[in-house]
């Protein structure tokens, strides 16, 4: 049942409250679309492209002479986007737009679950010049403030409607909330291409300039971690949660106690997933986890302890069969 | 009296026409009403044919269910497994079910019945909070089936519950903290997925989804069939994006003469532009027929207040759950409100928290100011949580209200203990509050989210009690029967701007009765539920209800 790693489609999700520029980056990367993108817009009146891009245009799915495409959400998200993946021919990567009150997180768990999918980005596009009353806005501030909370990308837009002081202001209260968060201040004219699956976070302290979308390597930390063995399921649970906000991302091979196959571990900020490891999957280890953490990543020493903890003991690392027989019961009564 | 005129005679007529109360005679002709009076003032001069099958009866105004859902239609070709009562689109009672047992042994029942052995089995209507909170588990669900996928749709249409091998084929089958596949006390999955990353890959390994199937000629007879059983003559299908297809399926059944109900669909705001949607409204408007009624847009502002997705005012959820979900932003809803205002399209408006309802009230107020309209008759629906003030300014703006009565029963506990607390779940729809600042006011079912039956929603405001018996600002906010009969018939036809033609037995109005066995202001008022319906009269033709 499970689509081959190299086959799963990428999905970026663009979220960001009313205003902010979404549906302008939207538009951007439509018309500068370097492969075949499919976007799920929520307006589709909003969506501005030259006639001439147009290859054709039905009502709910325009198709460009660049071979993207752009479907409205408004016959239903689940259908349209349903839609898209029963394409005949897989689009190389599927940018949604979150509603401007919605949270952008709930879409791209659809990523996470849905096994022809993988999550690459979620994008918050905030207007620099609105962001800090939004933030503390009476009617829609904790709305607002819960679009950040699991994002993978900030773009500070509209930064040239402000001197530097009130950009370096606005920049401030966002990293306020996500200060690990990578913040690209950005303008109409200077939205940045889609982000390549491998976006990274900066610590607050972290230089970065305008427009500057790639990060120098140094400012992130390493973290391998190789083991014989397998995990128990529940401490594996426990030890994710205690591993420390510095790092954020986890992926890799490892085994679960009582599975029969290996499993993929994916792991971004607080939130990871265990799915069947794709069968071109194949490690030496039974685990084999490689982490990136910022420039304020705890040693590889302590991190390797939380992991261990979750750690069968050699002596159990065979579950008897009664166990496996147990765990298997638990799914196939 | 012409030939073709028909007088029915009845045990009593309650005319819902304050100038006129009360009648034994009526007289029909081509569908509609000629005259309302006495034997003497009808028959005995005009020497008309009587059609006495209703002697022994009690005729009233067709019931107007001012929010409901065709949904209800739908939801009857799978089994319910809801904790209350429901009576059937074939009549038959169905009985509420009191614990898992019960649900596990009606779902093997329907598991048993099916024929296709790869055909997943659908059911809907549960509430843990409605069985002393307990979950439905993927082991429960597994003791029906272990081969075909089960998915039990809740109440709220938000949260479902599947068996094991629905994880299985979704791969949700493993540990993940993914919101939406909840965890059991095992930690294992528990079978429960909610939001909209679950729902999708479920559906999609299921190959269906249940709730966004198309639109079917038997669903809309299922609706119909359940209204004559209710003594529903006039229906909302209170939001709806009304696709092609769905327009299709109502024209074809709204010009049928044996269809025994007029149809009054929402356009859904949310799945159009405000220019789209204005000008599909007017497009729509010009194939009204008798029975269909196109003309109306409904907006959602927040969610549930159960669901803790409702938008409150400070001090918030009585049990400090965070506050709730916009649906539409505060600051695009005055747009979206003056594009259908100026157009002179009449809003329905969902907000269930105070704070929606607030910033619903703020946006028609701009609209009214920028571009004064008399009569709009904007009305919030649920509105539950209004208090005084709000209704004061409802007045002033010249709005209307619809009040979610059946509230009080199916969640008042809730709302009294987890969400409000006791003060403001003593005036959770606060019918009379409503009647002392002159809000004009219906009240409804939001059927299938509770069942369809107004003169159940009328029990309900006339004895504010709760499921458990706890009895919710009965001094302050109660109605009195005569109020709430109005409530289910002038009152939310006023609501639909259909009042003057439905609402009321008088001369020039569809001849729309409900049957009843007997007199509800007679009646106890906590039998007012318990009155036996015969059957509908819609357009002159007599309906008798189905029975099973």
């Amino acid at each position: 049942m499970t689509a081959a790693s190299s086959a799963k489609i990428p999905v970026t999700v663009v979220g960001g409250f009313l205003g902010a520029g979404k549906t302008t980056y939207l538009n951007h990367l439509l018309r500068t679309g370097s492969a075949r993108y499919a976007v799920l817009v929520n307006d589709f009146g909003a969506v501005n492209i030259d006639a001439g891009l147009i290859a054709q245009h039905d009502g709910t799915t325009m198709t460009l002479t660049n071979g993207c495409v752009c479907c409205s959400i408004g016959g239903g998200f689940l259908d349209t986007l349903g839609r898209i993946l029963d394409d005949a021919i897989p689009f190389d990567h599927i940018i949604i737009e979150a509603s401007g009150v919605g949270d952008p997180w709930r879409i791209a768990e659809i990523a996470l679950v849905e096994p022809s999918l993988r999550l690459n980005a979620v994008i918050v596009v905030a207007d620099a010049s609105r962001i800090s009353k939004l933030l503390i806005d009476s009617h829609v501030g904790d709305t607002v403030r819960g679009q950040f909370d699991r994002c993978s990308l900030v773009l500070l837009n509209k930064v040239d409607l402000l001197n530097r002081t009130a950009a370096d202001a606005a920049r401030a209260t966002v990293a306020a909330l996500r200060p690990d968060i990578q913040i690209i201040e950005t303008t109409e004219d200077t939205l940045p291409v889609l982000p390549d699956g491998e976006v990274k976070a900066t610590s607050r302290f972290a230089a970065t300039a305008v427009n500057d979308s790639v990060d120098h390597e140094s400012a992130f930390h390493r973290w391998s971690y190789r083991r014989s063995g397998t995990f128990d399921r529940g401490q594996l649970t426990a030890a994710l949660a205690a591993l420390p906000p510095q790092l954020l991302r986890l992926k890799g091979q490892c085994r679960i106690a009582g599975d029969a196959s290996p499993a993929l571990l994916q792991m971004v900020g607080q939130d990871w997933a265990l799915t069947p490891a794709p069968a071109d999957m194949t490690a030496q280890n039974d685990i084999m986890l490689v982490g990136v953490g910022t420039d304020a990543l705890p040693d590889a020493a302590a991190l390797d302890a939380i992991l261990d903890g979750a750690l069968i003991q050699v002596s159990q690392t065979h579950p008897t069969t009664a166990d496996l027989n147990r765990r298997h019961a638990a799914f196939t009564l | 009296m012409s030939q073709d005129t028909i007088v029915f005679s009845a045990r009593k007529i309650v005319t819902m026409n304050p100038s006129r109360p009360s009648a034994t005679h009526v007289a029909v002709q081509n569908g509609r009403i000629v005259a309302v009076g006495s034997f003497a003032e009808i028959v005995a001069t005009s020497g008309a044919k009587v059609d006495d099958r209703f002697k022994d009866k009690v005729l009233l105004p067709g019931f107007v269910e001012g929010h409901s859902h065709i949904m209800e239609g739908m939801m009857w070709s799978l089994p319910y497994v809801g904790a209350f009562d429901r009576r059937s689109p074939e009549g038959k009672l169905v009985q509420g079910l009191p614990d898992i047992d019960a649900i596990v042994a009606r779902l093997q029942e329907a598991e048993a019945a099916m024929t296709d052995a790869e055909a997943p089995l659908f059911a809907w209507g549960f509430d843990p909070l409605h069985i002393g909170s307990v979950s439905l588990t993927r082991q429960d669900l597994d003791r029906v089936s272990t081969t075909r996928p089960i998915m039990v749709v809740h109440a709220s249409f938000h949260i479902s519950n599947v068996n094991t091998i629905v994880l299985q084929r979704a791969e949700l089958d493993r540990t993940t903290n993914i919101s939406g596949v909840v965890m059991g006390k095992d930690g294992e999955p528990s079978g429960e997925v909610q939001g909209i990353a679950a729902r999708f890959r479920v559906f999609r390994v299921l190959g269906t989804n249940p709730l966004s199937g198309n639109l079917t000629a038997d669903d809309v007879n299922r609706y119909a069939a359940s209204s004559c059983i209710q003594g529903v003559t006039t229906i909302t299908d209170l939001h709806n994006d009304l696709a092609d297809l769905t327009i299709e399926v109502y024209r074809a059944a709204s010009r049928r003469d044996d269809f025994s109900v007029r149809l009054v669909p929402a356009m859904a705001s949310v799945s159009h532009s405000p220019e789209q949607g204005v000008e599909k409204i007017k497009t729509l408007k010009a194939s009204n027929n008798d029975k269909l009624h196109y003309g109306i847009v409904k907006l959602v502002v927040d969610g549930s207040i159960q669901g803790f997705t409702a938008r409150l005012r400070w001090p918030g959820y009585h049990n400090g759950a965070p506050n709730g979900l916009w649906y539409i932003a505060p600051e695009e809803l005055p747009s979206i409100v003056a594009a259908y205002h100026n157009a002179g399209i009449q809003l329905h408006i969902h907000t269930n928290g105070d704070e929606a309802t607030e910033v619903a009230l703020d946006a028609v107020e701009a609209a009214q100011i920028a571009k004064p309209r008399p009569d709009h008759r904007h009305t919030l629906q649920h509105c539950q949580m209004a208090d005084a003030a709000q209704f004061k300014r409802m007045k002033s703006l010249g709005m209307c209200v619809n009040l979610f009565s059946n509230h009080i029963y199916y969640w008042g506990d809730s709302h009294y203990e987890l969400t409000m607390g006791p003060e403001r779940a003593n005036r959770l729809d606060a019918t009379g509050t409503a009647l002392r600042v002159g809000v004009p006011f219906a009240i409804h079912s939001d059927a299938p989210v509770t069942p369809l039956s107004p003169l159940f929603t009328a029990w309900c405001a006339v004895n504010r009690v709760s499921s458990s018996g706890r009895v919710l600002g009965k001094e302050t906010e109660a109605l009195t029967v005569e109020q709430a009969l109005a409530a289910i018939t002038i009152n939310a036809a006023y609501t639909l701007k259909l009042d003057h033609i439905v609402g009321s037995i008088e001369a020039g109005k569809y001849a729309d009765f409900a049957v009843l066995d007997e007199d509800p202001l007679e009646v106890a008022p906590e039998k007012l539920k318990d009155i036996a319906i015969w059957g509908t009269v819609v357009g002159g033709h007599v309906r008798e209800a189905p029975r099973a």
